[in-house]
């Protein structure tokens, strides 16, 4: 979600150009950035003020990037870290972002996972209550996260029906997610099949 | 204790099928019900703590790691769902720079965008269905969605703030 594109100013760099090209390493130390600024979200967002702001990667670059991110099985910010740093420095490139984007976080989580799951008995009713609020603004964050994606995937001929059909067997039939998958996208790539006039 | 490998392979399998966003759908199913390696509420619990972390969102999968198996579940669930996704997006953007153009990779978008809404509307009614069991929560979750929606707040202010007020409601 890079609604933010209007309302960030261009990144003021001084045409001192001393930017040495991206390494593994100083991939790494960006994307430690990125994770660190992006608590509760927008990491893609991050990742595009980042590189901009070095001109390690044009804005059309990074929005095809994006693109394909969105596209690629698994989790976005991550999978754009990958995409990212095998541009830019090749393999050692993608596995130093992914790396830099992963390691606060995991770290993070492990020391809080080590307080909430290791008391015995279970935890205190008040981090509990805290806990179950939480989870509801979490959902809100999912939901947020959603409408785009499914506003989009609803523009698409046939979209809809898709969408819904997708939703129905998944949430309330709790089906397999892999014949789903199969079924949705068959129907879809017979939909849109090159060759067909619009 | 759960057999490592095969908790390895649930979550290399669930990072792959995961598009465009989180599919708790798919993880409640595999984790709660099937292998009965964490609840409900513990899914729940690691999402909400997931959206406070720095990074990535899903690094609940840490959490749902370490409360199947520990230490070595959390590294093991972390890199299962996170590396060969990391691995198939580097080759793809490299081969992608080669063929962006051709007809069956624009029909493949079209076709994967309505699947990843659906994906992630199940998703969210999972979540639902676990978290919004009162009508304070219900609220919670309302206003939490208005003020995300309709402002520019930080998502993890939200999250962090809700978490003050379920406290307060002893929800």
């Amino acid at each position: 979600m890079t609604q933010a594109g209007a309302a960030l100013p261009p990144e003021d760099e001084p045409t001192t150009s001393t930017q040495p090209a991206p390494t593994p390493l100083t991939l790494a130390r960006l994307f430690v950035g990125v994770a660190l600024s992006g608590i509760g979200g927008g990491l893609p967002a991050h990742t595009r003020r980042a590189l901009l702001s070095r001109g390690w990667m044009t804005d059309e670059a990074f929005a095809e990037t994006f693109t394909l991110a969105q596209l690629t099985p698994g989790p976005n910010a991550v999978n754009l870290a990958a995409m990212v740093g095998a541009r830019l420095a090749g393999r050692m490139g993608a596995v130093a972002s992914v790396l830099g984007v992963l390691t606060p976080g995991l770290l993070a989580m492990l020391a809080v996972s080590v307080v909430t799951l290791g008391q015995p008995g279970g935890l205190p009713p008040l981090l509990q209550s805290a806990l179950k609020g939480a989870a509801c603004a979490a959902l809100a964050v999912l939901l947020t996260a959603a409408l785009p994606v499914v506003r989009v995937g609803w523009g698409v001929r046939g979209g809809p029906v898709v969408t819904v059909l997708v939703f129905l067997a998944l949430g309330m039939l709790r089906l397999d997610l892999l014949p789903v998958l199969i079924v949705g996208l068959g129907a879809g790539l017979l939909i849109h099949r090159p060759g067909r006039k619009p | 204790m759960t057999d490592l490998w095969e908790f390895f392979l649930a979550f290399v399998r669930l990072g792959l099928i995961s598009f465009g966003g989180t599919n708790v759908a798919e993880l409640e199913r595999v984790l709660v019900l099937h292998h009965s390696w964490i609840d409900a509420r513990t899914l729940a619990n690691g999402f909400a703590l997931g959206q406070l972390m720095p990074g990535p969102n899903m690094l609940a999968v840490t959490h749902y790691g370490y409360a199947a198996a520990g230490l070595p579940g959390a590294l093991t669930a972390t890199l299962g769902f996170y590396g060969p996704t990391a691995l198939v997006s580097a080759t793809a953007v490299l081969i992608w720079q080669r063929h962006s153009t051709h007809p069956w990779v624009v029909a493949f978008r079209n076709a994967l965008l309505p699947f990843g809404g659906g994906v992630i509307l199940a998703g969210a009614l999972v979540l639902a269905r676990t978290s919004v069991n009162s009508w304070p929560a219900a609220l919670l979750a309302g206003v939490a969605f208005l003020l995300l929606w309709r402002t520019r707040v930080n998502s993890a202010v939200v999250v962090l703030g809700a978490a003050v007020v379920g406290a307060l409601l002893g929800l």
